[in-house]
């Protein structure tokens, strides 16, 4: 039994990790990047060790390194959190041989859902029903591919097969277009992935994205922790989840047989720890499995916040050999919880992330709310790595006090140094339809804008025209003052170009 | 001091006319303004309403984003509007278009060449950043002109890449 873990990860989650293992009275070691050297998780674990320079390569996916780091420091144990080497079962299997605790799942089933054919096939064996799709066919090349995309049916996606995260996929409306997406796809799944196959999956519209929280023991107990609602999203990047799903919300019927599905994919691949069963459901309450996601998830604190159940050291223990502490039964989900990621990326100009240092952080408090994140001020975000400067996760008796306790908590936020994407969440709290809980996967992309969500909301142009003013009327106050000021002996201009310089 | 602020399209009279009071289209406001440690936060009240906003500056003048939303704005005094009225304003653009990386980023991969006909909408270069990658497009039809980067270049905001001319 381990008794010190190191955390194979940077920013919010390592933090998160970190005081999952601080809580449980077990020693940390973080491993951290040139670019981290200041970053919150080398500052709070107990020991720290450089891994290289800032590129993910040569630093968070030195595999070898890390591995030699735990021998060395004698960590019993790792935990990769999420990306990184969190869902490679060759790292998980040299964790393994290195006589090191990996707190994850078995590497075979990283193996068996980490190849979405392979997944595919796995659960439909298990009787899990799956979208219609090149499935389980193999590597295809282009020609097969596109005489099969008339098969499944336009519109269709081409998915990476090692994929994850919206990479290497795109859509295709029509059979002209597949053979430049499908080179895109490839060309991206190749330098993302390493590996440049693709397959075909019929698009299901209209559909919701759900998905479900499981945890196994070593013991052979399943359980799940309820579902999550994870719609909104932008070029298939997360940008809001909830639990429950406002679609599901008092289906209690639908929510248990979607979970004992998701129970039995999971026991498909003899699975251990946590996992996600990701499914997509239409209008009409039909589920397919989409994909697992064998690994802590970004969104997890929504379950933590409506179960009380703290998953990450859930990990730990299960990955300590014990049983887990409760049954399907003791699983309730109490009032809503909504998690929005703010990230580093400026809705007003095309969601381009944004980089630079954060000067100024004013978090929002108060009741009902949590924040996970890894920054402060002074902290570099950085083009190395994502965009997630923090998560938002706030709880509510019900979703509308949620919502509003949503609203109130992001009009609290103050960051300065890089544009975020506050002012989206913003709007989407104030949108009749997020309120109403209609939205699908493409809702963000192609109803929603942000000019076109005004919906007769108030707005102040003339309070923006005086401050915008006063700030600009200040500007040419001081430029002014430096003219006046004559008794120098330099030149004014010379002042002026000085002060020039100084603003840039 | 008389100022006309435009937000989008509408225009505002702003008089400043000292510290505690301002003029908005004629009617004077008491008010009270200051800046928050020092940050573009700013916090302004006014006749007792409490805003808070960040205000930065632009390449075309001033951005407030206030309750969630940015308002671009133009801030001029009555010289400048009537030098710009008088210039004509909307310069027709021609010459040479340079490629400008919109972000920090790493060079994945250019897929022109120097003195290649490119159509608008082409790709040109493809950069990632924040392990996203970008298309970067031609915005009109052109021949490319010099290229100034390679791939697996790392590039700083606002750097040219390459023209088309």
């Amino acid at each position: 039994m381990f008794n010190k873990v190191l955390i194979a990860n940077r920013g919010e989650i390592a933090v998160r990790i970190i005081r999952a293992c601080r809580e449980l009275g077990l020693q940390t070691v973080a491993v951290y990047s040139e670019a981290d050297r200041q970053a919150l998780h080398v500052r709070y674990s107990d020991e720290a060790f450089l891994l290289g320079p800032a590129p993910s390569r040569d630093s968070y996916l030195r595999s070898d390194k890390i591995i030699d780091i735990a021998r060395e420091c004698k960590a019993g144990a790792i935990h990769p959190g999420y990306g990184f080497l969190a869902e490679r079962a060759d790292f998980a299997q040299a964790c393994q041989d290195a006589g090191l605790a990996f707190i994850g799942p078995k590497p075979s089933s990283i193996a068996a859902m980490g190849d979405k054919a392979v997944a595919r096939a796995t659960v439909t064996k298990a009787g899990v029903p799956v979208v219609p799709g090149t499935e389980g066919e193999g590597s295809l090349n282009d020609e097969n591919l596109l005489d099969m995309a008339p098969k499944i049916g336009f519109p269709l996606l081409v998915k990476a097969t090692a994929g994850g995260g919206g990479k290497g996929m795109r859509e295709v409306v029509s059979i002209e277009e597949m053979p430049g997406l499908l080179q895109a796809a490839r060309r991206e799944a190749e330098s993302s992935f390493g590996d440049g196959n693709v397959y075909l999956e019929k698009l299901v519209e209209g559909a919701r994205h759900i998905e479900f929280q499981i945890l196994a023991d070593t013991q052979g107990n399943v359980i799940h922790l309820g579902e999550r609602e994870c719609s909104l999203q932008r070029r298939h990047q997360k940008l809001l989840e909830e639990s429950p799903s406002p679609f599901v919300n008092d289906d209690d019927e639908l929510r248990q047989r979607m979970g004992k599905v998701a129970v039995r994919a999971a026991q498909a691949v003899g699975y251990v720890n946590a996992g996600t069963i990701e499914f997509l459901v239409d209008k009409e309450k039909n589920f397919y499995f989409l994909e697992m996601n064998t690994r802590l998830q970004v969104e997890h604190p929504v379950t933590e916040v409506v179960t009380g159940v703290d998953i990450v050291k859930e990990q730990i223990r299960i990955a300590r050999g014990r049983q887990l502490r409760y049954s399907q039964e003791d699983i309730t989900q109490s009032g809503w919880a909504i998690e929005c990621r703010i990230n580093a990326e400026d809705p007003n100009n095309n969601f381009l992330p944004s980089t630079g240092q954060i000067t100024h952080i004013l978090l929002p408090t108060g009741p009902g709310v949590r924040v996970d994140t890894g920054v402060f001020p002074g902290f570099e975000i950085s083009p190395y790595y994502d965009s997630l400067i923090s998560k938002l996760i706030v709880w509510g008796e019900t979703r509308a006090e949620a919502v509003l306790r949503m609203r109130r908590a992001l009009e609290e936020y103050k960051l300065v140094g890089v544009r975020t994407n506050i002012p989206f969440h913003q709007r989407l709290m104030d949108s009749h339809r997020f309120m109403a809980g209609q939205f699908d996967t493409r809702f963000v992309e192609e109803r929603f804008s942000l000019e076109a969500a005004e919906e007769g909301k108030e707005t102040h142009p003339d309070i923006a025209a005086i401050l915008a003013t006063l700030v600009a009327h200040q500007q040419t106050q001081r430029a002014a003052h430096i003219i006046q000021r004559n008794e120098r002996d330099t030149s004014n201009w010379k002042w002026i170009s000085r002060w020039e310089r100084m603003q840039r | 001091m008389k100022y006309i602020t435009t937000i989008g399209e509408k225009e505002f009279l702003v008089e400043v006319i000292d510290e505690r009071h301002v003029a908005i289209n004629g009617e004077t406001c008491l008010i009270d303004f200051e800046t928050v440690s020092d940050q573009p936060v700013y916090s302004l009240l006014i006749n007792g309403q409490s805003y808070e906003a960040y205000v930065y500056q632009s390449d075309e003048g001033w951005q407030v984003l206030l309750h969630g939303r940015l308002y671009p704005a133009v801030v001029e005094d009555e010289r400048e509007k009537r030098l710009r009225a008088a210039s004509g304003g909307g310069v027709v653009e021609k010459g040479e278009y340079h490629l400008k990386s919109p972000m920090p980023g790493l060079v994945v991969s250019v897929l022109v060449i120097e003195g290649q006909k490119v159509g608008k909408g082409d790709v040109l270069v493809i950069l990632e950043s924040m392990k996203m990658q970008n298309e970067l497009k031609s915005p009109r039809d052109g021949v490319v002109g010099r290229i100034r980067i390679r791939p697996s270049d790392s590039v700083e905001q606002k750097q040219t890449l390459l023209s088309v001319v």
